[in-house]
């Protein structure tokens, strides 16, 4: 069960009030910075409700992008965290430049077994400064966030993360985690945790203004090399774009040691155009598919 | 039982027929006396000339047994089948060899068949006779849900029927269930699910709902009176084709299959396919596309049954589209800022909706205009319901908010199911509170 908080409140799932008003609201949007209490209101507010849907997505986007960079940057794969709640926010945009958000948000501990166990409870909360510059990616991100775990204990787990991953016996032969049906078997979640941590960099980079990522599935792992001071490992995810619906494999390779910061390289698979894709086979013996292998 | 090992001398049944009634005795003794046949191998020698065809029968003479017939030395053109344990397979080749006798092996380990056997058998036995035994626990293919349907008909024939609204783009019956208490053409409330078909959740609740709105009518004061006054058809798997290929090869498929002559890409995005702001933002003309639009409204033969059934019936009153995942209660617009006319209305529904769902299990839904809460579509379900008078036209995006995504492990089947109703049986409350 997720802990009882408070919901949403009504500016962020309020209809769009009249016309003018939103025009108003448009127009301060490009000039000056937006305060969007996102605390306030609860179910009862008897408020009028005000079009929040642009900010309030827009909120949303700076939270997830500077999670991503969070998550790389501590390295950890046993201290993942998830977007909980955007609490408040600001945004600033420049028509020239790109749009700069300040974001306060919740976050909770990656652990995708316990959404239907008592979570143990804690939120963490982190500050963040996210700048995207003009529809590109890579963000700039600024963030801190509450311990949700002491670093002793962190360090504890991604060291037995670590000495679990070296005694798996042969996860070359990996077809797909989670499987079809969702399922990730508990002995292979010491490599789900580390493709998520090293999917991570590459949603990061990924994430503009209006692009934003998860993690879908890992299809399948080309090497798996765990040396006495680093795990070497070389897979393949496919990550899912909201706006667009795409699905993009993206190859990872990544370098880890508990404790070291992570190396991550990747390359992701470019959406085919009618263009390109004609002239390659007969249409009709062909089924292609977006994610033929690479 | 026809065709005993050991053969005989007549031409027996077809080799296929043969071969399945020996498995399946096989099969049989295994399970019985536990017997293990692994490294067995079948081979099928060819003798050349009488004098081969003689020696292959003194196989069958030798004691012990070295070698079991399937297909017994009978005349020169016929092979000979034998199954030849593992333990004496060097003996035999060594003999077969030595004698100028070609062989092929047909089949190189038996236990590997059987096992493939044993568990094609106990697929087949999950085309369930009864829907007691069906679990809504887990998900399904086609064709279980398909023989679900046939037998929940056949158990509920006093309130459910089936209704065939079209053909699939390869040809697939699209069905639909109708919940009725009788009377004619009473209004009607519509629910699909599976429109894309990698939300597989969807079409799982859709089935438990099915099941909870026949175990609940006569016991729900509140579900009682809608189907009293009302019909509520729910089309369970609205992209039939899609859902058969996230099965077969691409587990995160979310088009038709539709195919069109000198297109390289396959599919049309359904829920951007209707006569509602077609083409706009929101939607794609790449073919490619996750979102492509299709090449004209309603182009799609699955979304051409709905509007046509939907239109002839004249009398819906309430629609809903059930989507994963992001856990969103939407109402029109998708393709665009505009809010609808009873925006007020619609607001306060979804919170009741959002409200009565969180009571369940604790999930949190966001709700909104589809465009102002999730993005600007075009084409959408949603919206051609609403332009088409049905003031109620909700869409639903269920669990989870990504941590899974499409993957949504099966035990959360059932808790996702209960949430969804409370939420689905408001919305029909007041929409039968609310006639118009």
């Amino acid at each position: 069960m997720q802990p009882r908080r408070q919901r949403l409140p009504a500016p962020w799932s309020g209809p769009r009030g009249p016309r003018p008003t939103a025009l108003l609201l448009a127009l301060l949007l490009l000039l000056a910075p937006v305060v969007a209490p996102a605390g306030s209101g609860g179910p009862d507010d008897p408020g009028q409700p005000q079009d929040a849907g642009v900010p309030r997505r827009l909120l949303q986007q700076a939270a997830r992008a500077a999670l991503h960079f969070f998550n790389f940057r501590s390295g950890s794969p046993s201290a993942l965290r998830v977007l909980a709640e955007v609490q408040e926010g600001r945004a600033w945009m420049n028509p020239k430049e790109g749009c700069k958000v300040h974001v306060v948000f919740s976050t909770e501990r990656y652990n995708p077994e316990s959404l239907l166990q008592e979570r143990e409870g804690r939120l963490g909360k982190c500050s963040a400064r996210v700048f995207f510059k003009n529809q590109k990616p890579r963000p700039t991100i600024n963030v801190t966030c509450t311990r949700l775990i002491e670093k002793k204990k962190r360090q504890q787990e991604d060291y037995l993360l670590y000495k679990q991953m070296k005694q798996l016996k042969n996860p070359l032969e990996i077809v797909s985690i989670p499987d079809n049906h969702g399922h990730i078997d508990p002995s292979l979640r010491p490599i789900w945790d580390l493709a998520f941590l090293g999917s991570s960099y590459v949603m990061w980079e990924m994430t503009t203004q209006v692009s934003h990522y998860y993690l879908a599935q890992l299809t399948s792992v080309r090497q798996w090399k765990t040396n006495d001071d680093t795990i070497d490992f070389d897979y393949t995810v496919l990550l899912h774009e909201l706006s667009t619906q795409e699905i993009i494999p993206c190859r990872i390779h990544l370098v880890w040691y508990p404790g070291k910061p992570l190396k991550v390289k990747y390359h992701c698979q470019e959406l085919q155009t009618p263009e390109e894709a004609s002239g390659t086979e007969e249409g009709s013996a062909v089924v292609p598919t977006e994610l033929s292998n690479f | 039982m026809q065709g005993t090992p050991g053969g005989g001398t007549r031409p027996g049944p077809s080799p296929v027929d043969r071969r399945t009634l020996l498995v399946f005795s096989f099969i049989l003794a295994a399970a019985l006396g536990q017997m293990n046949f692994t490294g067995d191998q079948v081979l099928r020698v060819l003798a050349k000339d009488e004098k081969q065809l003689s020696l292959l029968g003194d196989l069958e003479g030798l004691k012990p047994q070295k070698v079991d017939f399937w297909r017994g030395p009978a005349r020169l053109s016929l092979p000979v089948d034998m199954r030849v344990p593992f333990s004496e397979l060097k003996d035999i080749k060594a003999y077969l060899e030595s004698h100028g006798l070609a062989y092929s092996i047909m089949i190189k380990d038996i236990q590997v068949l059987l096992d493939e056997e044993r568990e094609a058998m106990a697929k087949s036995r999950r085309l369930e006779r009864s829907t007691n035994s069906f679990s809504y626990s887990s998900y399904h293919t086609l064709e279980e849900i398909y023989s679900w349907i046939d037998n929940f008909v056949m158990e509920h024939s006093d309130i459910v029927s089936k209704i065939q609204i079209g053909n699939s783009f390869e040809n697939q019956s699209i069905l639909v269930l109708k919940f009725s208490t009788g009377g004619s053409r009473h209004p009607a409330i519509w629910i699909d699910t599976g429109i894309h078909s990698r939300e597989w959740i969807t079409h799982a609740t859709g089935i438990w709902t099915a099941n909870k709105i026949v175990s609940d009518y006569g016991k729900d004061r509140v579900l009682t009176d809608i189907l009293n006054a009302m019909d509520i058809f729910i089309e369970l798997v609205t992209n039939p084709d899609g859902f058969a290929f996230t099965h077969s090869m691409n587990r995160l498929w979310r088009k038709n299959k539709s195919i069109r002559p000198g297109i390289f890409c396959i599919g049309v995005d359904l829920n951007r396919n209707w006569k509602s702001g077609f083409g706009g933002n929101g939607s794609n003309s790449n073919p490619c596309s996750e979102t492509y639009h299709g090449p004209s409204p309603q182009s799609e033969p699955e979304v051409a049954a709905i509007v046509n059934f939907i239109t002839a019936h004249g009398n819906f009153k309430a629609l809903i589209s059930i989507h994963s995942y992001s856990q969103m209660l939407m109402y029109p617009y998708g393709r665009s800022l505009e809010p609808v006319s009873n925006q007020r209305e619609l607001y306060d529904l979804a919170k009741d909706a959002v409200e009565a769902l969180y009571k369940v299990h604790g999930i949190e839904y966001i709700f909104g205009s589809l465009s102002t809460t999730l993005y600007v579509a075009s084409g959408i379900t949603v919206d051609w319901a609403y332009d088409s008078g049905i003031k109620y036209a909700f869409s639903f995006e269920l669990r989870d908010t990504g941590q899974y995504g499409f993957l949504l492990p099966a035990t959360q089947i059932i808790p996702t199911a209960q949430e969804t109703w409370m939420a689905l049986r408001t919305i029909m409350e007041h929409t039968l509170n609310h006639p118009y």
